[in-house]
């Protein structure tokens, strides 16, 4: 017998041989995912953008963030975040449309992400009010590893994709065909395997500075 | 293995002679503590999420041939390879044997404990491949060259002097400052190059997601990642107890899951991986390979022990554990420490040689209470003494003891009798209020002393009182 | 907190089986008295069953459950007809409560007799505050005291806020948190001996957190933790006396302490 028969054979036996039916398993698994706000942390702010900048920058993420009215002033916001650490203005950009129909006169612009890459720019497909989280998709335009090489990694987010809970994210993709990687991405990387004591920038990046675009309404 | 030959006794008495370990079992468990705590006071509705996690991962196993069909169509629709293995020895030999087709060279791995489990590290450094552990903790214990002390910060063991120590003697372009900050920078420019230039990745999962087919990590480095990105084949080993329904599922263990695990709401990384690379990705591995672990799973659901599959591993019952608090968890020997090792440990390695483990318990029910799961780890750990009782392995001198216990407690007249006697012999002893070198009492009075009884029982006294009256 | 349907009016002088425990009856005789004199004081008509001897916890945590189950009927035939048993012990009753039912697992009609009486068999504190709804009056003592939580009835039976409400009746008194009040103090009954030196550490860090409390008293309900803690606090040359919050309660605090020269 395959290992895979005896390992069926087993589980089958252990349960005691009870017949499966997979319209009741759905229905019970349905019924698990009932009731929800009784099982969902508060959030902490009533609108969902301020929620989840409030979560953002809270210490438990300790990442930073800003709005901006539209994608268009996405560059110089860039620009002044350089500033502020004193870095160049050379920066590997996410080749994803949003990004790269904007003006970025004065960038030095690469879309492969090196090794030691000091800067990367990306746009996630959904933020989550409750974890301050952002949700990104592997794709032609979104290569994985730009999520993780770059010291500081700086993620623009439109207001409208701003999800209130985790579980929310997988009912608005329940049932669609999953990329290869989803990345759940909440602050900068972290570590605290000597001696429980937080130290950011682990293995990813050290800074996530997210950048959210337009309102809630706003079709921006 | 030194531990392996030393008898579990040897072994605590050894970690209770080392002040350093207690130093860092402390501040590590210390932390994770406090950080729980405060996270719970922020989530008033953990108690009605753990109930909810408790049944969802009850109807999984309920239905567990059902979710393992449905994951395994959907995960090979996806364009993953699902292997089985009904052992150990089994999947170990898949994974080797996947590196080997692949002409491994170098392979980076993400810390798993079903990795351990299994002895992967072991059967990859026999098959002469290079493995790189990923994770810092595991780099460290890699470094170390000795075994992971918890599930959730393998390298527990170590304070930062040790580590800082190691890492200066081993790392290429070591830290110069002596701050917690700078060691991790040594490591992440020591590993940098490493990831990017593996033939193959290896990771566990948290969850397996049957109605889509994919495995999903969470990590706070971005370790998984950076390890599973790269290289041209990714190969997950994960339990079959691992199901979820669907990602939702997934998602509301995952709040309880890391609340019980670090204090955090949330990981930094929460990664699902559904088959290889797709049309047009940019990156990504071209083969991707999942091997679905027994290895004792179905035993345990055969033989009572059903509710220890609800597992999550966030490790909450070492952290809370006063036993595990003073040994750390070399001491226990196997894979797993602490009371959710106490419980698989014998599963795996057998009873007869673990048999130390479910007894080394005091029962005080902590472990039971912070499961975010809800497990009845006293009663499993039982239920092992129980069969440890059938099987003959208790020593002979505790059933003997036990025996005339009973033959006595169940007849009064003989046990008033006894008992008179027991205490007047104890008062020979008696002096300052306190019993003295008395023999047999030896093991309470080594460390403390033992209060002397009074001078007639209560219920001597309590006849006495009636007949006055 | 143990039995809510019973939170309404407190029953008119129930007949009280006391079990003093095996530990009480050999080493601290006082506190059986001491929870003789509060069920009296609270109304009970209390009787002593001769034929008491032990619970049989020793035997089921050490997997011996056909001797657990022998000593589980002669404790069921000897309490059975009481309209209440109590005993000064949150793990005597725990076993009772929460572990006969497993114990005689494989014959259900005593199964069932040990649910029944499971029902109505509680720890002191928890019977006088939830059931009784007593309270001590006209008790006085002078000093400080700091309270251990021990684990079977804090878990098993939710004691935890009836002992700290009847000594807070008591006049003089004062209360010193305990740092780790619900940590194990690591005499876990027959582990305290089978592994000793991992019990010493344990209570090692149960003694020091008491002295840091900084009270004169170390109190607690369940005679087994109290003997081990007394035992570390006398070894290590401490001044912290300890009481069964029973003997404090009744008033009966006046004489030696645990482990003090009677």
């Amino acid at each position: 017998m395959s290992a895979r028969e005896t390992i069926l054979n087993a589980v089958r036996s252990g349960l005691g041989n009870t017949a499966v039916d997979p319209a009741a398993v759905r229905r019970d698994a349905d019924a698990l995912l009932q009731d929800l706000p009784s099982i969902r942390p508060a959030l902490l702010a009533d609108g969902l953008v301020d929620a989840f900048i409030a979560r953002v920058t809270s210490p438990k993420v300790a990442a930073t963030a800003e709005r901006i009215a539209s994608a268009s002033e996405l560059p110089a916001a860039v620009g002044r975040y350089l500033e502020a650490f004193g870095l160049p203005a050379v920066v590997a950009l996410q080749p994803a449309a949003p990004l790269q129909d904007l003006d970025w006169s004065g960038f030095e612009l690469h879309d492969k992400v090196a090794p030691d890459e000091m800067i990367a720019i990306g746009v996630a497909r959904w933020g989550i009010a409750e974890t301050g989280s952002l949700v990104f998709h592997s794709g032609a335009d979104t290569p994985i590893l730009a999520n993780f090489l770059p010291l500081h990694h700086l993620v623009m987010v439109r207001a409208d994709t701003i999800l209130p809970f985790l579980d929310d994210y997988a009912a608005a993709t329940a049932g669609q065909r999953p990329p290869r990687n989803v990345n759940i991405v909440t602050g900068a990387s972290g570590t605290t395997d000597i001696e429980g004591s937080l130290v950011l920038g682990a293995h990813g990046p050290r800074f996530l500075h997210v950048v959210i675009v337009g309102t809630p309404d706003s079709s921006e | 293995m030194q531990e392996a030959t030393l008898s579990f006794k040897a072994r605590a008495q050894e970690a209770l002679a080392d002040p350093t370990l207690k130093i860092a079992i402390d501040r590590t468990t210390g932390t994770a503590e406090r950080k729980r705590a405060v996270a719970m006071t922020q989530f008033p509705q953990f108690e009605a999420a753990r109930e909810r996690g408790k049944r969802i991962k009850d109807h999984v196993i309920a239905n567990l041939d059902h979710y393992l069909l449905e994951f395994e169509r959907n995960a090979i629709a996806s364009g993953a390879k699902v292997h089985w293995a009904r052992t150990a020895e089994e999947a170990s030999q898949i994974v080797v044997r996947l590196c080997k087709e692949a002409g491994a060279k170098r392979v980076t791995r993400v810390k798993s404990m079903l990795g351990e489990e299994i002895g992967l590290p072991h059967a990859l450094d026999e098959a002469g491949i290079e493995r790189v552990e990923t994770d810092l903790a595991e780099h460290i214990v890699q470094l170390g060259g000795d075994r992971p002390s918890h599930i959730v910060w393998p390298s527990m063991h170590r304070t930062r002097e040790q580590v800082s120590e190691m890492f200066k003697r081993l790392h290429r372009a070591p830290h110069q400052e002596e701050t917690i900050e700078a060691m991790v920078d040594s490591a992440r420019r020591e590993l940098r190059d490493k990831f990017l230039t593996a033939d193959v990745a290896i990771s566990g999962a948290n969850f397996l997601v049957a109605d889509t087919g994919a495995t999903c990590t969470v990590t706070n480095e971005g370790n998984a990642e950076l390890t599973t990105t790269p290289p041209r084949v990714h190969i997950v080993t994960a339990g079959i107890e691992k199901l979820v329904p669907s990602t939702e599922h997934a998602l509301l263990l995952l709040r309880l899951l890391v609340r019980s695990a670090t204090g955090a709401d949330v990981t930094q990384y929460t990664t699902f991986h559904c088959g290889p690379k797709q049309t047009g990705d940019r990156d990504g591995p071209e083969e991707f390979h999942i091997v679905l672990v027994d290895n004792g799973r179905t035993r345990m659901l055969r033989e009572g022990m059903k509710d220890m599959l609800r597992c999550i591993r966030c490790g909450a019952c070492m952290n809370h554990c006063v036993v595990f608090r003073q040994l750390g968890g070399h001491v226990y020997g196997g894979t797993y420490p602490g009371p959710m090792g106490a419980v698989l440990t014998p599963v795996f390695d057998g009873l007869e040689s673990s048999r130390d483990l479910p007894h080394a318990c005091t029962m005080n029910g902590k472990c039971q209470e912070v499961c975010p799961v809800a497990i009845p780890l006293p009663t499993l750990l039982r239920g092992w003494r129980d069969r440890s009782w059938r099987e003959g392995l208790e020593p002979a001198t505790v059933r003997f003891g036990l025996g005339i216990h009973t033959f006595v407690a169940s007849r009064p007249r003989l046990y008033r009798l006894g008992t008179a006697i027991a205490i007047r012999v104890m008062r020979l002893f008696s002096r300052g209020g306190l019993v003295k070198g008395m023999p047999g009492l030896g093991a309470w009075t080594a460390y403390r002393e033992f209060p002397a009884p009074a001078k007639r029982t209560f219920m001597e006294m309590y006849k006495d009182q009636e007949k006055g009256q | 907190m143990t039995n809510p349907q019973n939170a309404s009016r407190p029953p008119s002088s129930p007949r009280v089986g006391l079990f003093v425990t095996c530990l009480v009856d050999a080493m601290r005789p006082s506190v059986g008295f001491a929870t003789l004199k509060l069920l009296r004081d609270a109304g009970c008509r209390v009787e002593v069953p001769d034929a008491q001897t032990c619970c049989g916890q020793p035997a089921f945590n050490s997997g011996d459950t056909a001797d657990a189950a022998v000593l589980a009927r002669h404790f069921i035939e000897t309490f059975e007809g009481y309209d209440y048993v109590v005993a000064p012990s949150g793990s005597c009753v725990g076993m009772t409560r929460a572990h006969y039912a497993e114990a005689l697992a494989d014959d259900p009609a005593w199964a069932e007799r040990a649910r029944r009486l499971g029902e109505r068999t509680y720890e002191l504190m928890s019977f006088l505050v939830d059931v009784m709804h007593f309270a001590p009056a006209d008790v006085k003592l002078d000093t400080s005291f700091t309270y251990h939580d021990s684990c079977s009835g804090l878990r098993e039976l939710g004691v935890h806020d009836q002992p700290r409400a009847l000594l807070d009746k008591v006049s003089g008194l004062t209360l010193k948190p305990l740092e780790g009040n619900d940590v194990c103090c690591g005499f876990g009954g027959t582990f305290c001996v089978k592994y000793p030196a991992i019990s010493n550490a344990v209570v090692g860090e149960k003694a020091d957190a008491i002295d840091r409390s900084g009270a004169s008293l170390l109190l607690g309900g369940d005679l087994g933790c109290l003997m081990n803690m007394a035992g570390k606090l006398k070894r290590k040359g401490s001044s912290v006396r300890s009481f069964h919050a029973a003997e404090v309660l009744a008033g009966m605090a006046g004489g030696p302490a645990i482990g003090e020269e009677r």
